[in-house]
């Protein structure tokens, strides 16, 4: 009998152990296109240093998988004290992995740590109109923008909280300490970085228990990986390489590829040559042939669907050679001369989108003149703000899924991408910058994109769906905003 | 001897100082570090801002009389890309390349010299003619292309070796065998006909007339007079992965080496991080060529070092 209970005892201890593994398989394996160089949230602007960190901290707002703002730190969406000061109400009982509490001077210390110019931000661009933060009270606080900002809930979509007493610790940058479902554990560079989940995180518990991050440049590097179960995520799979992996995720994201066209000199002052050379090109084509189907027609609009401002009533121009010919004969452009700036290697199949565009526009009647540059030189052309070349490819990308940035960038005539003198257009963007009325800003917004779309100062192409490979056992739905949070996933 | 240690260090430090200074003006001449770190959004007047922060907006020569002082110091300054001292990832990175070099290249030597005497004595028989027809393989196909076969074959298909990365032994097999295959090749070539050039000497005829062992005459006599060829080759070889040439292998197999950081660092226009990392390189070379001359004088101490 002894000896039965001798082995009943190492079966239930075989038993456990399994049990145990099982738990503690729990655990996944990230491939990312490039290592953050710093885990310092607040100083660069690198898709790296987010990916991992979007897990360590915890921003004051967030969004849903679908890009809705919710309240995230905040436990509800940030008012207007008047048209320059918003109130933020924090939750309670919230404290940093290293028990520093989250309370209204954490939020005002972050603020102004990232706004001030010695601090020299790569993020400023995101945080530029706050101009002062000040607690109110334990939990609550006052952010006072330069100006009415109607944008500044979308900014703290951005604004990562961190410890204010262990951040001016130098080793912050390589030990960070956040508030999120995940601690930090080790950082070997070059290596792999670790996080464990946070057993004390206020949200809903995440399933995934420990999640480790490598760093592999080559694509097909990182598909040979998931392919050999080594990975559980990749990101930036190429739509070529979807057919081999296990399972694929496909998001419509937040890039446009899109063609700047020069509205005040050259052939292009011809707001029907513009028409032309939007009519000119098969956008379909283009997403099928060169994405294999991982992207969308941009609806003639430099804004996804989920953007603030995204306009359901203006369409993409369609497919119809017949028109652009006509009305390039129209407007006596027939053989004239387009230069069109673009580069390579920055973006996926930038350069193929450039030449693929030339063909469709040397078919319209026009004599198109590539120019492909290294990426420092063609930026040196695409800020150049003293002459505008007649068109210049770019992909613009825009994180803050808010119509301001895109438009401020490259609608608005002063813009370091614009190639428009319209006051009217400026205008509108302008009063939509400063309108605190949602539903008023998002008018001026659907006003602005249907007057630059009558004319045509872009030639609108795609937008780029972000794709995923995973592995069999990995469950994730993906996010419109880029966002590769363990928390909403799950092994089966 | 004195003497000649002066004079290749006196050399050397002429050839760094001038690398680095074409590496300072070039960088500043080809490249606008701003533009590239800062979003495409950004606003004119960020850019400005950043730009002055750096101390990008100083006129040139200020700049470059502040680089002159950092070198005197071996401090490069921080790495625009990385905020950290740019010596800092250098040391980071080199040891990782020089082992993926050295395990590498020492493959190939090992497996090189034994092939090359092997077909040398036989010039025109089977075990020659597949030698030279795996060279020529060796050479033709792209480094690239061969590390990704690599990984289908031993990670993908069979599942026994890890696909990159660099955390265990098993881990340097792949890239090192990616590494070390073409530097075979080439030195395949070499040894053999450096053995065959001198297995026709007369003194090798005198020697096994003599009735001296076979294996003294070939691996002694013999393959230290064709030893000197073949160790320029090796040397080149060495300094041509430490130069940079390793970025191929580094970047397929995710090897976190300086090969794969300076391409990197080009990429992002850091110029900071550039300058430290041809720095480090020309030292390099200028360190193996002098030890080079040594291991000249060592095999064949009629040599003078002038």
């Amino acid at each position: 009998m002894k000896k039965y209970g001798r082995l009943l005892l190492a079966a239930v201890l075989m038993v456990a152990a399994f049990a145990g593994t099982a738990q503690a398989d729990a655990q996944i394996t990230i491939a990312l296109g490039s290592e953050p160089t710093t885990l310092d949230p607040q100083i660069r602007e690198d898709g790296g240093e987010r990916a991992v960190n979007d897990n360590i901290y915890d921003t004051v707002l967030g969004r849903t998988p679908e890009g809705d703002l919710i309240p995230s730190l905040a436990v509800r969406m940030p008012e207007l004290v008047d048209a320059q000061t918003w109130e933020v109400t924090l939750r309670s009982g919230i404290t940093f992995h290293n028990g520093e509490p989250l309370n209204a001077d954490a939020v005002v210390y972050s603020i102004k740590r990232v706004i001030d110019p010695e601090f020299n931000s790569e993020q400023i661009s995101f945080f530029s109109t706050i101009k002062d933060a000040r607690a109110t009270g334990d939990l609550t606080l006052h952010v006072i923008t330069d100006g009415p900002d109607p944008i500044l809930p979308t900014r703290l979509y951005w604004l990562k909280v961190v410890p204010p007493k262990y951040s001016k610790d130098p080793k912050f940058a390589e030990n960070p300490v956040g508030t999120g479902p995940y601690r930090f554990v080790t950082w070997q560079r070059g290596q792999h970085i670790d996080l464990v989940r946070n057993e004390d995180y206020w949200g809903p518990a995440p399933q995934i228990t420990s999640v480790r991050y490598r760093f592999i440049e080559e694509p097909g590097t990182r598909l040979a990986g998931l392919m050999a179960g080594e990975f559980d995520l990749i990101t930036n799979l190429l739509p070529e390489f979807t057919a081999h992996v296990p399972k694929s995720v496909n998001v419509l994201g937040l890039e446009h590829p899109i063609i700047i066209l020069n509205a005040d000199k050259g052939v292009t002052r011809d707001v029907r040559v513009r028409k032309a050379l939007n009519y000119a090109v098969d956008k379909q084509a283009l997403a099928k042939g060169l994405f294999e189907g991982f992207a969308q027609v941009a609806q003639g609009q430099l804004l996804s669907p989920s953007f603030f401002g995204y306009n359901d009533q203006v369409k993409a121009y369609p497919y119809d050679p017949d028109k652009a010919r006509k009305l390039i004969q129209e407007a006596g452009a027939a053989g004239q001369t387009i230069e069109l700036i673009g580069t390579s290697g920055r973006w996926l199949k930038d350069r193929d989108l450039v030449e693929a565009v030339a063909d469709y526009w040397k078919k319209a009647g026009l004599d198109v003149k590539v120019r492909i540059f290294e990426f420092n030189e063609y930026l040196n052309r695409l800020f150049d703000r003293k002459t505008r070349a007649d068109s210049i490819f770019v992909v613009s990308s825009n994180e803050l899924l808010d119509a301001d940035k895109s438009f401020s960038a490259y609608y608005k005539a002063g813009g370091v991408g614009a190639s428009n003198t319209d006051e009217t257009l400026a205008d509108l963007i302008d009063a939509a910058r400063s309108e605190t009325d949602e539903q008023k800003r998002e008018s001026l917004y659907h006003q602005a994109v249907e007057l630059a779309h009558d004319q045509a100062y872009f030639v609108w192409l795609l937008n780029i769906e972000d794709i995923y490979g995973l592995s069999q056992r990995l469950v994730w739905p993906g996010r419109v905003d880029a966002r590769l949070l363990v928390k909403e996933m799950r092994i089966q | 001897m004195g003497r000649f240690i002066y004079r290749r260090l006196i050399h050397g430090l002429i050839v760094i100082f001038g690398v680095t200074i074409i590496v300072f003006v070039v960088t500043r001449m080809v490249g606008d570090p701003v533009q590239v770190m800062l979003p495409l959004e950004s606003t004119l007047e960020q850019r400005a801002a950043f730009e002055k922060k750096l101390g990008l907006d100083r006129p040139i020569y200020i700049q470059f009389g502040e680089f002159l002082g950092n070198i005197a110091r071996l401090d490069f300054g921080e790495s625009l890309w990385q905020k950290r001292p740019a010596m800092d990832i250098v040391f980071e990175k080199l040891p990782m390349t020089i082992l993926l070099t050295a395990v590498g290249i020492g493959f190939a030597c090992v497996a090189a010299i034994p092939l090359g005497i092997i077909a040398a004595l036989r010039p025109g028989g089977m075990v020659d003619r597949v030698t030279v027809f795996g060279s020529l393989l060796g050479l033709s196909v792209p480094q690239f292309w061969l590390g990704l076969l690599f990984i289908v074959l031993f990670a993908v298909q069979f599942k026994i070796l890890p696909t990159s990365g660099a955390a265990t032994p098993a881990h340097i097999i792949m890239p090192a065998l990616t590494m070390g295959l073409p530097t075979l090749a080439r030195l395949v070539m070499l040894v053999r006909s450096s053995m065959i050039d001198e297995l026709n000497q007369q003194y090798v005829k005198t020697s096994f007339a003599k009735g001296l062992p076979f294996v003294r005459v070939v691996g002694l006599h013999a393959l230290r007079n064709a030893g000197l060829p073949v160790m320029t080759l090796v040397g080149w070889e060495v300094i041509r992965s430490l130069a940079g040439y390793s970025v191929v292998v580094e970047t397929v197999f995710a090897w976190p080496g300086i090969g794969l950081t300076a391409i990197q660092a080009i990429e992002r226009d850091d110029l900071i991080l550039i300058q430290a990392i041809v720095f480090t390189a020309a030292v390099c070379v200028v360190a193996i060529n002098i030890a080079m001359d040594f291991i000249y004088k060592l095999i064949d101490p009629r040599l003078k070092l002038t």
